[in-house]
């Protein structure tokens, strides 16, 4: 029986992405020995964000009321939006200590192949956003590949009759990395996008 | 086994975390599906070179009939940026990115499609304005892989009509249509433009101007072989109406 229940772990563990069936055995023993507190918390934190995680009704944030906490923070400059394609994008701006604006989540970004058309994304919410607020710049922090770069210029024509500045997050090269393993496109785009110092 | 090859990226497919399945269109090994790990962590080796359209050389190492070998190595020969730069022209090109890679079956060499595919994107990075290319494409592609709308004679009996049946690819005279559905009516100079753009040089392409409403009526006919043969339409078709 209790192989039943463990084996029952190990394989809904799996589901996790990045998380094999080794990983989840060991963190299935793990859990056997953590305190019942501990495991239950675990339990309702998982339960929680399913029941209660929302999106938030101006920006697409999760959250689990009607605005999102960036939303809610009247110290956030409200002139300047960054477009993301994903609430994960958002942690990793944030965590930049970079942006003191408000964010708008695409949930997505343009893809032929996949089907998924600019009616798909939340582009009409940020062309509304962007008209009915007061909004000085919109960002682009789409990511740099294909997809991204399409679902940008499609924004960018959207925004063009609405009288605000839309800028685009700059190509280049990692910091700590050495030009030498540059691609051309990359160091193109990096030397394209140079600045005076 | 490690081998290695010159291809186009037609597409690419999230997998996990920061890896990606990349299908290629090789010059030896025609269609092929790889596993690249980690392309989209900042650091990645592999760089730009996955992005669609890049034409690159690869390494891939797996067994001979391994579905999904491990790409080990992409660098690019050309990349195709100004393509990509401008979103009409990307548009454009990835309908006949999603053409080559619903019709050509996997593992089967094609260096004819090969080229032309390399021979297309040179000509329409020069300029993507010219709307012949994608056209030229469809129809040269579906030529080499026998698929290709017979438009030069009757399917039954070989004699001039301007009658083209979806379900028969072929135009039909009028006195062997009996009883058929209603058939695409095509005009004396689309036919023309169609042999034209089969045979011409590639270079020379430009030098064809044909009206707004000929170039509607081939592209029309060739989309609707096209989902016939497929039993779906393109999705990036579709999405270029859009626009």
């Amino acid at each position: 029986m209790a192989q039943g229940i463990i084996e029952n772990l190990i394989t809904e563990l799996t589901k996790l992405p990045g998380i094999g069936r080794k990983t989840a055995q060991r963190l299935a023993f793990f859990m056997l020995t953590m305190s019942e507190d501990s495991a239950k918390a675990i339990a309702k934190a998982i339960t929680d964000v399913k029941e209660k995680a929302r999106f938030c009704s101006r920006c697409f944030n999760i959250t689990d009321s009607e605005l999102c906490e960036i939303c809610r923070d009247e110290s956030r400059d409200k002139a300047n939006i960054c477009v993301v394609e994903e609430p994960s994008n958002i942690l990793v701006v944030e965590r930049a200590k970079a942006f003191n604006g408000l964010y708008h989540v695409l949930l997505g970004s343009i893809s032929l192949i996949d089907g998924i058309t600019p009616d798909k994304l939340r582009i009409s919410e940020l062309v509304e956003r962007v008209r009915g607020d007061s909004v000085s710049e919109v960002i682009l922090a789409t990511n740099p590949n294909t997809k991204g770069e399409m679902t940008a210029q499609y924004i960018k024509d959207a925004l063009k009759s609405l009288n605000v500045r839309v800028t685009r997050i700059a190509y280049g090269l990692p910091i700590g990395s050495d030009i030498e393993f540059a691609d051309e496109v990359t160091l193109s785009k990096a030397l394209e996008g140079r600045r005076e110092i | 086994m490690l081998r290695r090859t010159e291809g186009i990226v037609l597409k690419t497919a999230l997998f996990g975390e920061a890896d990606l399945i990349v299908t290629h269109l090789t010059s030896d090994f025609g269609l092929i599906k790889t596993f690249a790990k980690s392309p989209r962590k900042i650091k990645s080796r592999f760089g730009s070179s996955l992005e669609p359209l890049t034409y690159s050389k690869i390494s891939f190492w797996g067994k001979e009939d391994a579905n999904l070998p491990r790409l080990t190595q992409s660098d690019i020969i050309l990349s195709f940026q100004l393509i990509r730069d401008r979103l009409e022209c990307f548009l454009k090109v990835s309908e006949i990115l999603e053409l080559t890679a619903s019709f050509l079956p996997e593992h089967e060499a094609n260096r004819k499609v090969f080229m032309l595919l390399l021979d297309v994107l040179k000509e329409t990075e020069k300029d993507c304005t010219l709307p012949l290319h994608i056209i030229l494409y469809k129809i040269r592609f579906l030529n080499l892989i026998g698929y290709a709308p017979r438009l030069d004679g009757c399917a039954n009996c070989g004699k001039t009509g301007f009658s083209f049946y979806i379900s028969h690819g072929s135009v039909i005279c009028e006195r062997c249509i009996t009883g058929m559905d209603s058939p695409i009516k095509l005009s004396p100079a689309s036919i023309k433009l169609y042999e034209s753009l089969s045979r011409w040089d590639l270079s020379l392409i430009e030098r064809i101007k044909p009206s707004r409403n000929l170039l509607a009526e081939l592209s029309d006919m060739l989309n609707d072989h096209i989902r016939y043969r497929l039993t779906r339409p393109l999705k990036s078709g579709a999405f270029h109406k859009v626009f």
